[in-house]
């Protein structure tokens, strides 16, 4: 291998786990946007999403089907039940940990955060047992040879996957009357609510569509490293928000890019540093970007709202 | 309920009955949880023979208290204190990591309590002194040096990559075997830690594979190595592939795929307990009991028989007594032949085993007894 075939390797590693980032990432950073609460339960709806997957696997029985045309309808259909369990649970935490705090002081949204994340983990050690879990390979593992780098199917389908979500994401954002209205109650709730937005909707659908993308990273998270476990949740959580702050949170393509250059960034950092130092490296560049741009990579500066 | 209610009442009221316990601790939750529940069966089953043959002090139950530390040594050094300060028990079978058995092996020695740990293999464990420690299972400075060997002689490896998990296992199996390595004219390419827990390893892989190593070498557990060997194979990354007695899981094959881990090595701390002919006996009872054994069983409920057979010698519910009576031991008829200890409490059997990984399941290939 050539120093450049390393490199380009190193890379399509980054954008892996960066793609699984990313769209974590968009959670954090759509709810922080609408209502200033940092999420913490939002990296246990990404853990919850690989268990629902899980589960559609083994209930769909997909475990060892030949691969083909089933596989991918299979993998169509985990997705698609991962989404949908955890846009409901997305909905239910809005609707029973958060709303009926909206106007408490943000500290308690903060620390009723902490708590469900706690409740979440433990609930799911209780339903699943607290031994990890295979996850099934419903993607077959064929090597490609990309530009001397090596390239699996399922880290194609994985930024397939990842780029049609966050395109999606991008279209109804700026393109919708639903986004429009997000947008809205993102600059001035009031204001919305005073010309007939139904606001606590738009909350409610930005949970959904938050936890949707965590959903849909969970599943493809399982698929990438075959098990699951209860607590998977919590780092990969705490790297996800930390692409959020990289990006600026509160804005959605600060997100992304935030989410693919912590990914790029660490798999960096391990392979021409020390793999050791891996996780002190992302924080490391996390503090020195803070220290020059406050506001994260593409945040702007907003006027604080009481 | 109510039935379960009425009893807990009526012992609670009544003169307690004389008990005699046997602390048991690994992991039990977690992802090492299922070795950790193999060895939880060995003791189980030893137990149970026990029991079967009637009371092992006259006058007393015996019970089996099984605590898990989730391979965690802050949870491991819990567990110890609360065995410790139950005056009921009166020795110990565990922990299974050795970053677990080091910091509560100081505590049994506080208590004056007999610990006989199955599987933790880290030499310095028994140099730090303790009387009352004792293991059934071969050490590192055996299987490092004795999986070294095997790379350079017979796999004819001269480069080598080391990878170790960093706890007192890993590390400590993995400079033994650099060691070994170096002293027989291996190279050392680069020796690097990993994190317990991680699951991305492709940017060390890929970094690996630009280095071109004969072998890869990794002192861990098997959900890390696991994952080392699937990324290894989707990244095309050549070479051999040898890791230590904590890979010898079947969970590894499933998780690794059996198509990924297909030719690569793991030594063990002590020989294939379906080729040892005193272990036949114990092969029937324990698959009757609970199916396959695990790849620790053996270890465990050797452990648990030495306990028992020392309780019982000691004739009386007293640790010290226990202790002495576990010095007095030579040539028990043990699982893995006639069992005796050093003056450390290092068992006197020696033997490493080496496997490979074919067709989705482990190969017994050989064993090597080391002086």
């Amino acid at each position: 291998m050539t120093p450049f075939q390393v490199f380009l390797q190193q890379l399509a590693n980054g954008l892996t786990i960066g793609s699984i980032y990313a769209l974590i990432a968009l959670g954090y950073t759509m709810v922080y946007g609408v209502i200033q609460l940092i999420n913490f339960a939002h990296g246990e709806v990404f853990m919850v999403g690989a268990y629902v997957g899980l589960s559609a696997c083994l209930w769909l029985g997909l475990e060892g089907v030949a691969p083909g045309g089933a596989m991918a309808w299979g993998f169509v259909g985990v997705v698609g039940a991962s989404i949908l369990g955890c846009a409901l649970l997305g909905l239910a935490v809005e609707r029973l940990a958060y709303r009926p705090l909206r106007r408490a002081p943000r500290l308690t949204a903060l620390i009723t955060a902490i708590g469900l994340s706690f409740f979440l983990q433990n609930a799911v050690m209780l339903v699943y047992g607290a031994t990890d879990r295979r996850f099934p390979a419903l993607v077959p593992s064929v090597r490609w040879n990309l530009g001397g780098a090596t390239v699996t199917t399922l880290q194609l389908v994985i930024w397939a996957a990842a780029g049609l979500m966050m395109a999606g994401l991008q279209v109804l954002v700026m393109r919708t009357r639903l986004g429009k209205a997000m947008r809205a109650t993102a600059q001035d709730p009031t204001a919305c609510w005073l010309l007939g937005i139904p606001v606590d909707r738009i909350i409610s659908v930005t949970f959904a569509i938050g936890s949707s993308l965590a959903a849909v990273g969970g599943v493809l998270f399982g698929l990438y490293y075959h098990t699951v476990n209860f607590h998977d949740g919590y780092l990969i959580g705490l790297k996800a928000f930390t692409a959020a702050v990289l990006g600026g949170i509160g804005n959605i393509p600060g997100a992304m890019v935030g989410g693919l250059l912590l990914g790029v960034l660490e798999t960096l950092g391990a392979g021409y540093l020390s793999a050791q130092w891996k996780h002190v490296f992302a924080f490391v560049v996390l503090v020195v970007l803070l220290l020059f741009k406050p506001t994260g990579l593409l945040g702007e500066r907003v006027a604080d709202r009481a | 309920m109510a039935v379960g209610a009425l009893f807990a009442a009526a012992t609670g009221c009544g003169p307690r009955e004389p008990v005699v316990k046997i602390g048991f601790v690994s992991p039990l939750t977690g992802d090492q949880a299922s070795p950790g529940q193999d060895l939880l069966k060995g003791a189980q089953l030893a137990i149970a023979q026990a029991q079967a043959e009637g009371p092992i002090l006259p006058g007393y139950r015996l019970e089996l208290v099984a605590l898990d530390d989730q391979r965690s040594p802050t949870q491991a050094v819990a567990a110890a204190k609360k065995l410790v300060s139950d005056p009921d028990v009166l020795a110990v079978v565990g922990h299974l990591n050795s970053s677990c058995t080091m910091p509560a092996s100081a505590i049994y020695h506080q208590g004056r309590l007999l610990q006989i740990s199955p599987v933790s293999s880290n030499p310095q464990i028994s140099r730090q002194g303790f009387d009352t420690f004792y293991r059934t299972c071969a050490t590192d400075d055996l299987q490092g040096p004795a999986a070294a060997r095997f790379a350079v002689k017979e796999l004819a490896a001269r480069t080598v990559v080391i990878l170790d998990d960093m706890t007192t296992y890993g590390r400590g199996l993995a400079n033994e075997f650099e060691k070994e390595l170096t002293a027989l004219g291996g190279r050392v390419l680069m020796h690097e830690g990993i994190t317990q827990g991680d699951k991305d390893f492709t940017p060390l892989l890929t970094k690996i594979k630009s280095l071109q190593p004969d072998l890869l070498y990794f002192a861990g557990m098997f959900p890390e190595g696991a994952l080392l060997i699937r990324q290894r194979y989707d990244l095309g990354v050549g070479g051999h592939f040898l890791g230590g007695d904590g890979l010898y899981d079947p969970t590894l094959i499933l998780l690794a795929t059996p198509q990924a881990a297909d030719g690569i090595y793991a030594t063990t701390i002590g020989a294939d307990i379906r080729q040892v002919p005193t272990a036949q006996e114990f092969v029937k009872a324990y698959e009757a009991a609970y199916g396959p054994v695990g790849a620790y069983s053996a270890y465990a409920y050797e452990a648990a028989r030495l306990v028992l057979w020392a309780i019982k010698t000691a004739g009386r519910k007293d640790r010290q007594a226990v202790l002495a009576a576990m010095k007095t031991l030579t040539d028990y008829p043990g699982v893995f032949g006639r069992q005796s200890f050093d003056e450390r409490g290092d068992s006197r059997i020696r033997d490493i085993g080496l496997f490979t990984v074919r067709d989705g399941r482990f190969v017994f290939l050989k064993t090597v007894s080391v002086e």
